[in-house]
């Protein structure tokens, strides 16, 4: 443990009137700077600028597809598991698709529960669930719309996410034709 | 109809136009509560309230650069329901608020807005003052005035039936009464320096020597430090100390009685201003210019004042140029709308740019009072007495002004004292100073006047 | 039947104590048993897969290595076939870096061909592979990367071997309940040694040699037997699953409930496993004496039933019992509560009230596994509290004016019998179904079921045995059925506990004993044999 002594006041300080026409002088030189130079100001006017958001942020989740479009969720239920809010509910069932043991039937966020904390992302043994949506804003008029359905999940388009080539392997991505040869037989 | 018939129509048209000025500091809330909500948000890096707007037909949204939003919290104010806590003393408790109210219009009788206006007018010479009261006791009445303020704190607290209410009160009225001295001591050297109470005759002594602040500065500090305590604003509010007392006096009072609390402060804040201004800046004077060389030489002066003017358009059309530039360049969805309610207001500055250019030449080169004949009538010496009752006014308000921003910008620096500090600060401190200040005063001027 | 060869000696009370030397210090195990048992008595767990403490040894897993000293120095044995001698000098992993070397590369070389699809995997959570890994292993895998770590097949359900070959049975199905996976099958043969040695039906075998061992079973042949779910239990990997609990629940959302099935009298300890007020399956819990670690599919599916077609909570009301003879009968899952509700009622009705208790179903010869075979789960229960059998009310049914059913479905289980039965004017049943008598009735009483009430129940073989309740009932105000009764009978019995106590002034064996006294494998009544 390190211990740091505060300064004591010298004479000038313990006077106030010096120390407080300093302060006076910082907050004049912030005034006329927003005054003159209202542009700088750090502020971001919200739902009309949005702000910048990162590859690394974790934001709204959603479920990887395999190419022929299902989602890659093998319902291990690992991410649920690792949840410290426990606010993902998943339900699995046999997958009709002999290549596929396990299919999800019902994968739920509740985003009025969840943390953000991404353990679920890292969880995932198959790279399913992602949390790169960039989407930071949830407004609903209802708590149960917050809740976030296998639909929702699913529901993203590959052109969001140029970069990303796992993105692409699902329908409509610039590599979905070739991993549709890869994956092999088209599903019904 | 002696009293009537002793001044002239035009006498006494000006006198009664005088009472309009009654209304100041109504107004300056109007100028207040922009400057200090935007100013506190750029004192804090942020942006301020910016986001109501009036809609225009076929235009769009219009924000006025935020102002919007002081109409907006007005109206709410306005038309909020006014009710009272059960079991207090209903009577009380309702005129309370009004009682600061009503001394805002009170006080700026006192005040000399500009000085003397003498024309010549139907061949006898006509002399006007420019405060309401020419008082030889002008300051001893604003003092009156302003300490009645306290009574609605005081009565606003007693009639609340609240323990908080209570409590500010009694701040409220110790602090008013401690820093009332302080004041009224600070102000004794300028005053003796002037040898009047008559705020003319303060003013026209600056005018003529030099500004009290100069001649008094420890007078100056000491009055500014009371008259903020006298208004109860940071970092001298413990009356409505929230952490300690809710909101003080007023914590029972919501709406417009609140509403009227609240203008009635910011009044005395303008009232304050004014007397700073007029104490210890020379008032409506202009600096380093005498009154008189500024009427020899009236088409100058407005001409001067008219570029002053023009100036600032310009440097606004700068600063809106610029912004507009910035904001281009972003992708805020709204952009659009904002540029083109800036483009108006490049209209609005572009075209005040020209009027007062065109004003300016037009002073410049055909401003003869010799020459102004109305109706037979020779208004030559009026319209001067006019120009410069116009410029002293111009003078004193941004002098006025500058000082609102002092309250302001201590109010968003300084942190709030403690209530036993304040009060000894009051007593102990600033209070032996301007004794001291006051004597050394006197025998300064002993020495040096003579008299 | 049964073939007992190589079953294992397991230690009891009784057992003689030896010293033997673990890890070079004395220690006093219990001396007629293996090695491995001996171990876990003192509280240090081997780690094994194919050795099952109800299954004749095969020892083929070689993971519950152990140094012991002999005259050739110290050798590797398997604890689970070495029996203890007296003074043996036995090396653990605590102090053999050559056991744990062994054990490790054991576990190692059974990773080989295993998937490593846990994630999808239903035994996951309470897999032996797993805590194995966890406790013997930890080593990082040589294979390819990539390798078992996709949770597709093929159409085919075929498989990729560490070999690279391509190998089929990735989704074999066995029989009407089981299905195999044999990309994780261990081969441990505790699924063959249980259908040959404890089922008595060898409907399972291993095919193949070396790696290419498989399950499988006779060609054209299917997995079909009463007790075919306990292969799912015993196998120590995912291999055979149950078809009704596949993909159902994580194993770990699960919760359980220590109970036992109320449909044979011999009362086979289970859990009941539930999650979110629904029980997903149904689990032997392993009582030595009693079902040792096997269940019938009987009891274990039973459960799908138990909250369907119910009867809904209503206020519950004393019917007027009128002048006329009355009979109680009592079902064969009525807990000794309620038996002792019952006969306070009676006692409060006075002379013309009887009780009966039974079934009409017939009795079946014990199977010796774990099951005898009787319906009526409390028959020794209502002997203690003095019940005549349901046949004697059969014979004079037509005495009765007034019949009161408590869990006696007397309608649904003998058809025939509904013409007597008829002929009584009151009807009163309560029971937690809306079964055949409940719909005959002429006033029905919905309960809860006894997987949800505590209680007691006496078996077979007269041992005492507690229910618990599961917290899966579908309405919250049910009653249970000696609450009702109790409540006809003018005093209502807030707790399962009063009524017990009430059971012990009836039945002087029971009486002094509580809940905490009995322990959860049972306790022996006095007169009851082993």
């Amino acid at each position: 443990m390190r211990v740091i002594k505060q300064k004591p006041m010298t004479w000038g300080e313990r006077l106030y009137i010096f120390e407080a026409l300093r302060g006076l002088f910082t907050t004049l030189k912030h005034a006329a700077r927003g005054l003159f130079r209202y542009e700088e100001l750090p502020t971001i006017s919200y739902p009309e600028g949005q702000p910048e958001v990162r590859n690394t942020y974790r934001a709204k989740h959603r479920l990887m597809l395999r190419p022929d479009g299902s989602p890659r969720c093998v319902a291990c239920g690992m991410c649920a598991a690792a949840c410290p809010a426990h606010c993902i509910f998943i339900e699995a069932t046999a997958s009709d698709d002999p290549r596929i043991e396990k299919k999800v039937k019902r994968f739920d966020i509740d985003h009025l529960t969840c943390v953000f904390c991404g353990l679920c992302a890292e969880a995932c043994p198959v790279d399913a669930l992602r949390m790169d949506t960039k989407k930071i804003s949830f407004e609903h008029r209802s708590r149960e719309e917050f809740v976030a359905h296998l639909e929702d999940l699913t529901n993203w388009d590959p052109k969001d996410y140029p970069d990303d080539e796992q993105s692409q392997v699902a329908p409509g991505g610039t590599k979905n034709a070739e991993a549709r040869k890869v994956w092999g037989m088209e599903v019904k | 109809m002696d009293i009537i018939e002793s001044k002239t129509w035009i006498e006494w048209l000006i006198t009664i136009a005088k009472f309009a000025f009654c209304f100041v500091p109504v107004l300056y809330i109007l100028l207040l509560i922009p400057m200090e909500r935007r100013g506190a948000g750029f004192m804090q890096d942020r942006q301020g309230p910016n986001r109501s707007y009036i809609k225009i037909p076929y235009f769009g949204k219009i924000r006025l650069l935020g102002y919007v939003q002081n109409m907006c919290d007005g109206t709410k104010l306005f038309f909020k329901e006014m009710f009272a806590p059960a079991g207090v003393n209903k009577v009380l408790y309702y005129v309370a608020p009004a009682i600061p109210f009503a001394i805002v219009f009170l006080s700026p009788c006192v005040i000399p807005w500009f000085g003397p206006m003498v024309f010549e007018w139907g061949g006898q010479m006509v002399r006007i003052p420019g405060s309401i009261i020419d008082s030889d006791v002008g300051v001893l009445l604003l003092f009156g005035f302003s300490s009645l303020s306290a009574f609605g704190a005081v009565l606003a607290g007693w009639a609340s039936k609240s323990k908080y209410s209570f409590l500010g009160a009694l701040r409220t009225s110790s602090m008013t009464i401690s820093y009332e001295v302080c004041l009224g001591l600070s102000m004794m050297g300028i005053l003796l320096l002037a040898g009047s109470f008559n705020l003319t005759d303060i003013v026209s002594w600056q005018e003529h020597h030099v500004w009290g602040i100069v001649a008094q500065p420890v007078a100056f500090f000491c009055f500014l430090i009371a008259s903020i305590a006298e208004t109860g604003r940071a970092p001298f509010d413990v009356a409505e100390g929230e952490p300690e007392l809710v909101a003080g006096y007023h914590t029972e009072y919501g709406a417009m009685q609140f509403g009227l609390f609240y203008m009635g402060e910011y009044s005395h804040i303008c009232i304050n201003s004014f007397l700073i201004a007029t104490l210890f800046l020379g008032g409506y004077s202009v600096p380093f210019i005498t009154t008189e060389t500024m009427q020899a030489h009236m088409g100058g002066s407005l001409t001067v004042l008219c570029g002053v003017l023009a100036f600032l358009a310009l440097a606004f059309l700068h600063m809106i140029h610029r912004y507009s530039k910035k904001l281009a360049a972003t992708n805020l969805t709204n952009r659009f709308e904002i540029l083109r309610e800036y483009k108006l207001y490049n209209i609005v500055a572009w075209a005040a740019v020209v009027v007062l250019v065109i004003l300016a030449f037009f002073a410049w080169f055909f401003y003869n009072p010799q020459s102004m004949v109305i109706g037979g009538v020779a208004v030559g010496s009026l319209s001067t007495a006019l120009g410069t009752a116009l410029i002293h006014l111009l003078v004193l308000v941004v002098k006025s002004v500058i000082f609102c921003w002092v309250w302001i910008w201590v109010r968003w620096t300084l942190p709030r004292f403690r209530y036993d500090h304040v009060m000894s600060l009051g007593w102990k401190i600033i209070l032996n100073i301007a004794l001291i200040n006051l004597v050394v005063t006197a025998v300064i001027a002993k020495l040096v006047g003579g008299n | 039947m049964s073939n007992y060869y190589n079953m294992p000696k397991l230690p009891t009370e009784n057992s003689p104590k030896v010293e033997i030397f673990v890890d070079d210090k004395p220690v006093m195990v219990p001396g007629d048993t293996n090695l491995l048992e001996a171990l876990k008595a003192v509280g240090i767990e081997t780690p094994h897969v194919c050795y099952h403490p109800y299954l004749p040894v095969s020892g083929n897993c070689r993971q519950c290595l152990v140094e012991q000293e002999g005259p050739r120095g110290r050798m590797l044995v398997i604890a689970c076939y070495t029996p203890v001698s007296p003074g043996m000098k036995i090396y653990t992993p605590a102090s053999s870096a050559r056991v744990k070397n062994a054990r490790k590369a054991t576990q190692e070389f059974m990773l080989v061909n295993h998937p490593l699809d846990c994630p999808i995997c239903d035994k996951a959570g309470e897999c032996t592979l797993q805590e194995n890994y966890m406790e013997a292993g930890q080593n990082e895998s040589r294979m390819r990367p990539e390798y078992g770590k996709n949770y597709h097949g093929n159409p085919e359900h075929q498989f990729i071997d560490a070999k690279g070959q391509l190998r089929g049975g990735k989704h074999v199905d066995l029989g009407p309940r089981v299905l195999l996976d044999e990309e994780r099958c261990v081969q441990c043969d505790r699924c063959v040694r249980f259908m040959r040695s404890i089922a008595g039906s060898e409907q399972l075998q291993l095919a193949g040699r070396a790696d290419h061992t498989y399950i499988t079973t006779f060609p054209g042949e299917k997995l079909d037997h009463e007790y075919d779910l306990c292969v799912t239990d015993v196998c120590p990997v995912g291999a055979m699953t149950a078809k009704y609990f596949r993909f159902q629940k994580r194993v770990w959302l699960l919760s359980h409930t220590p109970t036992v099935s109320m449909d044979d009298s011999l009362g086979a300890n289970i859990w009941l496993d539930y999650a979110d007020g629904h029980i997903y399956r149904v689990m032997p819990r392993c009582n030595p004496v009693v079902n040792r670690s096997w269940l019938s599919n009987t009891s274990r599916l039973a459960f799908q039933e138990f909250d369907k077609n119910r009867l809904p909570s209503m206020e519950v009301h004393t019917p007027a019992f009128g002048n006329g003879k009355i009979a109680i009968v009592a079902g064969g899952t009525c807990t000794l509560e309620d038996l002792a509700a019952i006969r306070m009622l009676k006692e409060k009705l006075g002379d013309r009230a009887e009780i009966f208790g039974g079934s009409l179903l017939k009795v079946d010869a014990p199977d010796g596994i774990a099951k005898s075979g009787d319906p009526v789960a409390n028959r020794a229960g209502m002997k203690l509290l003095g019940f005549a059998d349901v046949a004697d009310f059969m014979k004079r049914a037509s005495e009765f004016e007034t019949l009161v059913t408590v869990n006696a479905d007397l309608f649904g289980e003998d058809p025939a019998a509904a013409g007597v039965l008829e002929k009584i004017n009151c009807r009163v049943a309560i029971t937690p179904f809306d079964d055949a008598t409940a719909k005959k009735a002429t006033i029905a009483m919905g309960v809860r079921h006894w997987s949800e009430v505590q209680g007691t129940m006496v078996n077979s073989l007269n041992m005492l045995q507690k229910l618990n309740a599961c917290p899966v009932c579908p309405d919250e105000n049910l009653w249970a059925a000696y609450q009702v009764v109790s409540y006809m009978a003018g005093s209502k019995f807030e707790a399962a506990a009063d009524a017990f106590k009430k059971a012990g002034e009836y039945a002087p064996v029971l009486a002094g004993l509580t809940y905490d006294a009995i322990k959860s494998t049972g306790k022996l009544l006095e007169g009851g044999e082993a």
